[in-house]
């Protein structure tokens, strides 16, 4: 018998005028499962399918305007069916308040908005412990202290007197975890967990919530649209598509033997994404970025901080016709330097040569041979402007064409990115994101740039979007022979697209080489840690998967030490990378910025020596 | 903070030192003179000017009154023989404090309730007649609501004093008329506000914490909704503190407003300048105990203002 059981659950969405006979949007249909004690059970799907809503009907969070029909529900014994739209709500909220974050408890996906920014994560954890058990507040602290040690924040004592604004993502994350374990709940419910966080810091997470279920024999229902989360953590996998359920069973069924279609098309998508880039670069090189160095000093702000070095020292090189990869987890710089490439930003210390010339970076004498694309569509395209209005200003201000030409160019200009010209009298908010990204794009391509740069020009779109943008930008890659320097933090996404990769960390580039070399053979701690924290959709090989000795997770403190940016995570740091910087040796087409790879630690080489990992 | 705080202060007294500038030699650059009235003969006059330094060029004025000021004094009023601006001060602030500071209380409550039960409340009635009430108490000027509640509570209804200060019952409608126009603005503030915190994503997480509505509201919502609502509170207690010249004359009320606007009409020189930066004073003091405030109410300002 299960833990939780659900029954025929129907959740839609009215809004507020009611039309004759149409009855508003279903979110969920007829969606019946169980879930047993200690079992972590995977719920996939794109985002729109109504897994949220499913969960959130649970525990009875859904807004007023949803219409929950529920054929039953039951946690163990107790009867938690949500009443019928019209009956009264009293009995069963007095019931749910005993029931959420007591038997059932939920991890929200955005963990630094789902802490209350004013209130110290000590009194949002004890207060849980409180209203449930009502036992002493020093009893509660106590319990608080445990619980973050059991989510793996070390130090809990002195943690709690923290603000949420004071943590990074990943440590709010296991605040989260750390709240809704407060009352030894029997199920816990994790919607999308780990989509906020980096991919280092994702695995650290599943681990952890692996732990968890060994230790407490809680049950969980984890939400995920990431297939290769899924396979890593899950021992069933319920997939759903447009709220229903479209298919149930282990995760080496559904993985490696579905049976409906629509996990068959999740699972290609997922294995497309896995593919390597097939461009290739030319020889000559176009963009020379030659020891960058960008520092931010604290302004406006009372108490001027010191210059903090958001880049350090960064060289690396793009030739004409390939694109290039820069990977890294956010706040890493990668941001900082596309703004220098462009010529936004000057750098501090180096120089950003074009051609063999240094770029100017006066305002308003923007730029036209590099262009960029920009991570957010739905905010970096002004909403009182018209697509041509949009894709015309670039051309007024920088080349000289009379109307007709401008007109013609926006023509052809949507037609390459596949929208239509009649598009161009409509305004942005007409479009859906993919659209908006295609318009992005256009708004770049339009100078004909010789080097195009891509900030993240994905990461805020679902994955059938992502992948359709994707497939577009490697259609231009072979149809116009564009240079690009593309910017992520999703290495699937990378890999996919680039035909060199560079690896940043903590403002350094410390790995570069061909894609397939880096992918195949990582020789950096860092790049080696990064890839093993990619999950693949296949849930052996993911299980199999081992991460690398790594210390206890840091902020990004490591801008501050003199020595190795990344010694202070790395399990194979050696005593002088704490005082001294790395160089950058190089062999072949690759580089890497690590002492294992320097002669003093291999000791001297000859030219033609061939190197291979040493991790 | 205290770094901070300085700075804040520093900037202050620039500001006073600016404003006593301009007022200064604006007060001079209005025709007329404190001692002009229709039986004052020319020779009186000039004598008169004399004795007060006022036929010394407005140069050498500025530097002796900037002197004086230095040390602390107001000087003396010209056109009320034998007292001090200072004491002008003494009497009249007490007054408008205690109704200022009464109104700004009344006002924050008030508001805060307000609009906390239009956000919350399911009745549409409620949400409806809150709604027509603080865009009325927003839209209708003071000066109209004192002199309709004095006529329906003085006049009609004989249940308080029309006007002038004495006993607890007259400050009530003083207080209500001044507290209407800023209650009705936070009250709209709060239930904007409110409305956006209650879609974050923290509620969601009290409420899978299992925290009752009530708590959650009390608990978390509230302090992060009353943030805005001080960037709106510093300034309606500067004006509030500082005189309403209006409600002040309405109701008889010996306060600052009606001082300053009195001194205006004197070309009492010394009590303008006098008035002027003692309200700039308070004003920028106020605006020192609203930033404080903020950083006590706001973790995030305070740990990065240090």
């Amino acid at each position: 018998m299960g833990l939780l059981r659900i029954r025929d659950l129907n959740v839609q969405f009215h809004d507020g005028q009611f039309h004759d006979g149409q009855k508003g949007q279903e979110a969920v249909r007829h969606l019946s499962f169980d879930a047993a004690p200690g079992e972590i059970v995977g719920i996939v799907g794109e985002s729109g399918s109504g897994k949220s809503t499913a969960m959130q009907a649970v525990l009875g969070l859904l807004p007023d305007r949803a219409e929950i029909v529920c054929g039953g529900m039951w946690i163990g014994d107790a009867d938690i069916t949500p009443p019928l739209p019209g009956e009264s709500r009293k009995d069963y909220e007095r019931k749910m308040d005993a029931v959420r974050g007591n038997k059932i408890a939920m991890v929200f996906q955005n963990p630094q908005t789902s802490l209350n920014p004013t209130v110290k994560i000590g009194r949002q954890i004890a207060e849980t412990i409180r209203l449930h058990s009502h036992c002493s507040r020093s009893y509660a602290r106590k319990r608080a202290a445990e619980l973050l040690d059991m989510a793996g924040v070390h130090d809990g004592e002195s943690q709690m007197g923290k603000y949420p604004f004071e943590l990074s993502g990943g440590m709010c994350q296991r605040v989260g975890i750390a709240i809704a374990l407060s009352c030894e709940p029997e199920l816990l419910i994790a919607d999308e967990p780990t989509t906020a966080l980096d991919a280092t810091v994702q695995k650290q997470m599943l681990e952890l919530f692996r732990r968890i279920v060994q230790e407490t024999g809680t049950a969980v229902l984890f939400v995920s649209h990431d297939l290769g989360v899924i396979a890593s953590l899950c021992d069933r996998v319920l997939v759903m598509h447009d709220g229903t359920l479209a298919e149930e069973g282990s995760v080496e069924d559904v993985f490696y033997n579905p049976r409906h279609v629509y996990t068959k098309t999740l699972l290609a998508r997922a294995k497309e994404l896995q593919k390597l880039s097939a461009c290739r670069g030319g020889k000559k090189k176009l963009l020379e970025v030659s020891h960058v160095s960008r520092c931010f000093t604290g302004t406006g702000g009372p108490g001027r901080q010191a210059a903090a070095e958001v880049v350090r020292d960064v060289t690396f090189h793009i030739q004409k016709g390939e694109t290039f990869g820069l990977v890294g987890e956010s706040g890493c710089g990668k941001s900082t330097l596309a703004r220098m490439v462009t010529g936004i930003l000057a750098p501090t210390r180096g120089a950003v040569l074009y051609e063999g010339e240094a770029l100017s970076v006066r305002p308003g004498k923007g730029n036209r041979r590099v262009q960029m694309v920009f991570q957010n569509p739905y905010t970096s395209l002004n909403p009182r402007m018209t697509v041509r209005d949009m894709l015309e200003e670039p051309l007024i201000l920088n080349m000289d064409v009379t109307e007709q030409e401008r007109r013609e160019k926006v023509d052809s200009m949507l037609k390459l990115v596949g929208l239509d010209p009649d598009d161009a009298q409509k305004y942005p908010r007409a479009f859906s994101g993919g659209e908006r990204q295609r318009i992005g794009i256009a708004r770049a391509l339009i100078l004909e740039p010789g080097l195009l740069v891509c900030d993240e020009p994905v990461s805020a779109l679902d994955l059938p979007i992502q992948e359709q943008i994707l497939e577009f930008l490697e259609e231009l890659q072979s149809s116009r022979k564009i240079t690009c320097l593309f910017i992520s933090h999703d290495l699937n996404v990378v890999k996919r697209i680039s035909s060199r990769i560079g690896v940043m960390y903590a403002g350094c580039i410390v790995e570069t080489g061909s894609t397939k070399e880096v992918y195949n053979d990582p020789w950096h701690p860092y790049t080696k840690a990064l890839l093993s924290s990619v999950l693949v959709p296949d849930p052996v090989k993911a299980r199999r998967k081992k991460g690398i000795p790594r210390r206890e997770e840091q902020k990004a403190e490591a801008l501050a030490t003199e020595g190795c940016p990344f010694a202070l995570r790395c399990g194979y740091a050696l005593e002088c990378c704490f005082t001294d910087r790395p160089k950058s040796c190089r062999f072949g087409g690759r580089e890497v910025a690590c002492f294992l790879y320097s002669e003093q630690y291999t000791g001297k080489r000859s030219s033609d020596y061939r190197m291979t990992s040493q991790i | 903070m205290g770094r901070y705080m300085f700075k804040r202060m520093l900037v202050g007294f620039l500001a006073l030192f600016v404003l006593v500038t301009v007022s200064f030699f604006l007060t001079r650059i209005m025709p007329g003179s404190p001692f002009q009235s229709g039986n004052v003969s020319e020779q009186v006059l000039s004598s008169l000017e004399k004795e007060y330094g006022l036929d010394k060029p407005a140069a050498g004025q500025y530097v002796v009154y900037l002197g004086n000021l230095l040390h602390g004094d107001f000087g003396m009023s010209y056109k009320k023989p034998g007292v001090s601006v200072a004491e002008v001060i003494g009497r009249a602030w007490p007054v408008t404090a205690v109704l200022g500071f009464l109104a700004i209380l009344l006002a924050a409550a008030l508001g805060t309730a307000a609009g906390i039960w239009q956000a919350v409340t399911d009745k549409k009635a409620v949400k409806g007649g809150i709604f027509l009430g603080t865009m009325l108490g927003a839209g209708v000027p003071n000066f109209a609501v004192a002199l309709l509640l004095d006529l329906l509570f003085g006049v009609k209804l004989k249940l308080l004093p029309i006007a002038g200060l004495s006993g607890a019952a007259s400050y009530v409608l003083p207080v209500v008329s001044l507290a209407l126009y800023p209650a009705s603005i936070i009250a709209r503030m709060i239930h904007h506000t409110l409305g956006d915190e209650l879609g974050r994503g923290y509620v969601a997480l009290a409420r899978a914490k299992g925290l009752g509505r009530r708590r959650i509201l009390l608990t978390h919502v509230l302090k992060n909704a009353w943030l805005p609502i001080l960037n709106y509170i510093g300034p309606a207690a500067a004006f509030l503190l500082t005189g309403s010249f209006v409600v002040e004359s309405i109701f008889t009320i010996p306060g600052l407003g009606r001082e300053f606007v009195t001194s205006i009409g004197n070309r009492d020189y010394t009590l303008i300048l006098g008035l002027t930066v003692f309200m700039g004073i308070v004003v920028i003091g106020i605006n020192i105990i609203t930033d404080i405030l903020g950083a006590w109410l706001d973790p995030r300002i305070r740990r990065t203002c240090r």
